[in-house]
């Protein structure tokens, strides 16, 4: 029996200390692979490290709040958990904070509101919109408390998809060929000092070891370089745990579909015919996958020249915040670090999987 | 009507949409598989011979790269069929370009060539179309009623973009309207022009401050571009307007329908659950529901327990077998729970919803990027049935 819970052999990424060497994390992927839940998973891992951690949402889904199970989240930052505050931040909002902030006008809001002025300031002006949001999060990040250390040891943001990324962290430059003079203008060289400072901001990419999203990771790798935004690890979400290799599939293969009824049959549990065909079936298909998978891996992590760290799919029954720890354990695992909730809520082959990808031979 | 359940939903194919509709448009939350079921759609249509164009407005050109065809254009391009199709069916399909669009509107709309090309110059017109939300849907649907009025083709299928919300498709037309209208915006370039009329002199003085504020923050270029911007578009609004009309006119005919594209996770099922719901608010008809990539339904002998039993039992046997069926077993069992979830989160999700069409795409091996791929998704959307 394997020792799960040891540490990687060559952990990919060298602990905690590494995985949060920014100040700032930017969670982006392809549309439907998970950022939400990645970025859930790195806040979780560096609550685990002890870190004081703020998750920020901002195209306003509410994502967060229905996965954790809270009241709608909004601008105001709140501790959700012990170590963990959560916002979702809007164009809006900055605009009036930005205005009072700079001009003192609170009185402008209620104008503003009723006469729909905002539609002008967040999407007439190119890219203020964009600008406004992470202008907030440059405030965040400057943010000290009294004794001078920052607010927040990590801000987790669930970022806009690939697609608009770059546009996105780009807005300052965008606003600069526009706004010729100005504190927008003056800001703008601030924010894109603090976007292109490894040690402050890392874009971390989410995908699924699948063709499409595979290659959209690598395109969105090159385009933030481009941008001289420094790329953190990639989390390949949703890995399918092997069950079984080519070699096992083998001998099942040889048994057959009456064989394997058989043999069930004999420890007392009832299985039919069809039933058996179906699982032979099934793992005829998942050796293909999981070989799909591994290629894909492969690829990811010679073709993008950053770590990458799996999620795996889980399959229990049902999915909740829960299986986030879990997720966040799996995380620290990987990096060498302790995983309690991982190994005892994932089974052997999962973690074992887990850890041959940081490093040593993937088995029969 | 009366309310089908889902099960009965779920007999029902998009065999007699794909058979008469003239629009389809599919629609879902980002990294659904709307591409590829616009392709698949596109392609069903084409077998069942009717002449099929397909209009794609993602960047990714992954409609392109779905249907092995690289470098898909702003014209429509036949796209060839290897198998021997019914008389009539064709499948077309192209790439729609924002900018070329907008163009053209302007061209048709504009009081004079000069003041087309002026607004055409117009660094805020440039860069509208990228950051007023709405912008993108807005001309994919007015390129849609364009294709549809040349009437070349018997069905229009179109794969909207991949919007923060799926809702702002709906909005996009009036959005684009009331904005481009811009008596808002007009009163705060020239609040001198409206004061005492309505909306009063507060809002006049308030724009004014705002204006203010607006030249000191932004610098004073911006707003000049914006006032020659509205000065120009002046005589536009209601041609624009009226298009924006007949938009929405085409679109809630009974020819047109929506298909709601989803995957089997609650995010995009909530996406997809709120858009049925404002198809209906807004009397526009749905086709149905694909969720796609779904697992296979296992069925449920033997029972958890006593599958947990056997494996522990196998585990342990000394030959090779019994291990290897222990993993077999562990495997029916992640399966399992996963399609299990699966279906409960799409039923939970469509509960009390209006779904009369409900067709599930299995998780196939790979990805889908050929015509081969496209054929069997194609053969499930007419048939509800898999291979």
């Amino acid at each position: 029996m394997p020792e799960t819970n040891r540490p990687a052999p060559n952990p990919a990424v060298a602990g905690f200390d590494e995985l949060f060497s920014s100040n700032m994390l930017i969670v982006t992927g392809k549309g439907g692979v998970g950022k939400t839940t990645g970025a859930a998973t790195l806040a979780l891992a560096a609550v685990a490290s002890g870190r004081r951690t703020l998750l920020v949402e901002v195209e306003g889904r509410q994502g967060f709040s229905r996965t954790f199970g809270t009241q709608p989240w909004d601008y105001t930052e709140r501790e959700f958990r012990p170590g963990l505050w959560g916002a979702s931040i809007d164009a809006a909002e900055s605009v009036y904070e930005y205005l009072e902030l700079f001009y003192g006008l609170k009185r402008m809001q209620w104008v503003m509101e009723r006469s729909n002025a905002l539609d002008f300031v967040t999407t007439a002006a190119p890219g203020l919109r964009d600008l406004l949001l992470v202008g907030k999060l440059y405030e965040i990040e400057q943010r000290r408390r009294p004794d001078g250390r920052r607010q927040y040891d990590l801000i987790v943001v669930d970022a806009p998809p690939t697609g608009r990324i770059i546009p996105f962290l780009q807005a300052p430059e965008g606003v600069t060929e526009i706004v010729r003079v100005g504190p927008i203008r003056r800001q703008a060289g601030q924010i894109k000092e603090m976007l292109t400072d490894p040690g402050r901001v890392q874009a971390v990419l989410v995908t699924l070891l699948e063709e499409m999203p595979v290659r959209e990771t690598s395109e969105g790798i090159a385009a933030l370089r481009s941008a001289d935004i420094a790329i953190g690890p990639v989390l390949a979400n949703q890995v399918v745990t092997p069950r079984l290799g080519p070699r096992t599939l083998q001998t099942v293969m040889a048994l057959g579909a009456e064989g394997l009824r058989e043999r069930v049959a004999a420890t007392g549990a009832r299985m039919s015919g069809r039933t058996a065909e179906l699982a032979l079936e099934l793992a005829n298909a998942h050796t293909d996958r999981v070989a799909f998978q591994a290629g894909l891996w492969a690829e990811l992590a010679e073709g993008c020249g950053v770590p990458v760290l799996s999620l795996p799919l889980l399959t229990g029954a049902t999915f909740d915040a829960g299986d986030l720890d879990v997720l966040a354990d799996v995380v620290a695992l990987q990096l060498g670090e302790d995983g309690p909730r991982a190994t005892e809520e994932l089974d052997e082959d999962a973690i074992a999987a887990l850890l041959q990808r940081s490093g040593a031979e993937v088995g029969a | 009507m009366s309310r089908a359940s889902l099960d009965e939903a779920r007999t029902h194919t998009f065999a007699e949409a794909i058979a008469e509709a003239h629009i389809l448009v599919t629609t879902g939350a980002g990294g659904v598989g709307k591409t590829t079921t616009a392709a698949a759609i596109g392609l069903a249509a084409a077998r069942a011979g009717r002449r099929t164009l397909v209009l794609t407005i993602d960047p990714a050109r992954r409609l392109a790269q779905s249907m092995g065809l690289e470098g898909l254009g702003d014209e429509p391009a036949l796209v060839e069929l290897g198998d021997d199709l019914p008389e009539g069916g064709e499948l077309w399909a192209m790439m729609l370009d924002m900018q070329t669009t907008f163009d053209r509107l302007i061209d048709r709309h504009a009081g004079s060539a000069e003041e087309a090309r002026s607004i055409k110059a117009n660094r805020i017109y440039r860069t509208l179309s990228s950051t007023l939300s709405g912008t993108q849907e807005y001309m994919a649907m007015e390129r849609l009623h364009e294709l549809h009025e040349a009437g070349e083709w018997d069905l229009l299928v179109i794969d909207t973009p991949p919007t923060r919300s799926a809702l702002d498709f709906l909005d996009a037309p009036n959005r684009m309207t009331s904005f481009l209208e811009g008596r808002l915006l007009k009163l705060l370039l020239k609040p001198g022009m409206v004061a005492g009329r309505g909306i009063g002199k507060v809002v006049g003085a308030g724009a004014t401050a705002f204006m203010r504020v607006a030249g000191r923050v932004t610098g004073m270029d911006l707003l000049q571009d914006l006032a020659t911007f509205f000065r120009d578009f002046e005589g536009m609004y209601d041609g624009f307007k009226q298009r924006a009309q007949e938009v929405l006119e085409l679109l809630r005919d009974p020819g047109s329908r929506f298909v709601v594209v989803t995957s089997p996770e609650p995010p995009p099922l909530r996406e997809a659950k709120f858009f049925l719901e404002r198809l209906e608010q807004e009397g526009l008809h749905a086709a149905g529901v694909v969720v796609n990539r779904i697992r296979p339904e296992v069925p449920q002998d033997p029972s958890e327990a006593a599958l947990q039993r056997a494996v522990d039992e196998l585990e342990r046997a000394d030959d090779p077998e019994g291990p290897a069926s222990a993993a077999v077993l562990r495997l029916l069992n992640d399966v399992r729970n996963l399609a299990g979830r699966q279906r409960r989160d799409v039923t939970a999700a469509l509960y009390s919803t209006n779904v009369d069409t409900l067709v599930e795409v299995p998780l196939l091996g790979g990805d889908i990027h050929d015509l081969d791929g496209l054929g069997v998704i194609a053969t499930t959307l007419m048939t509800g049935r898999n291979g």
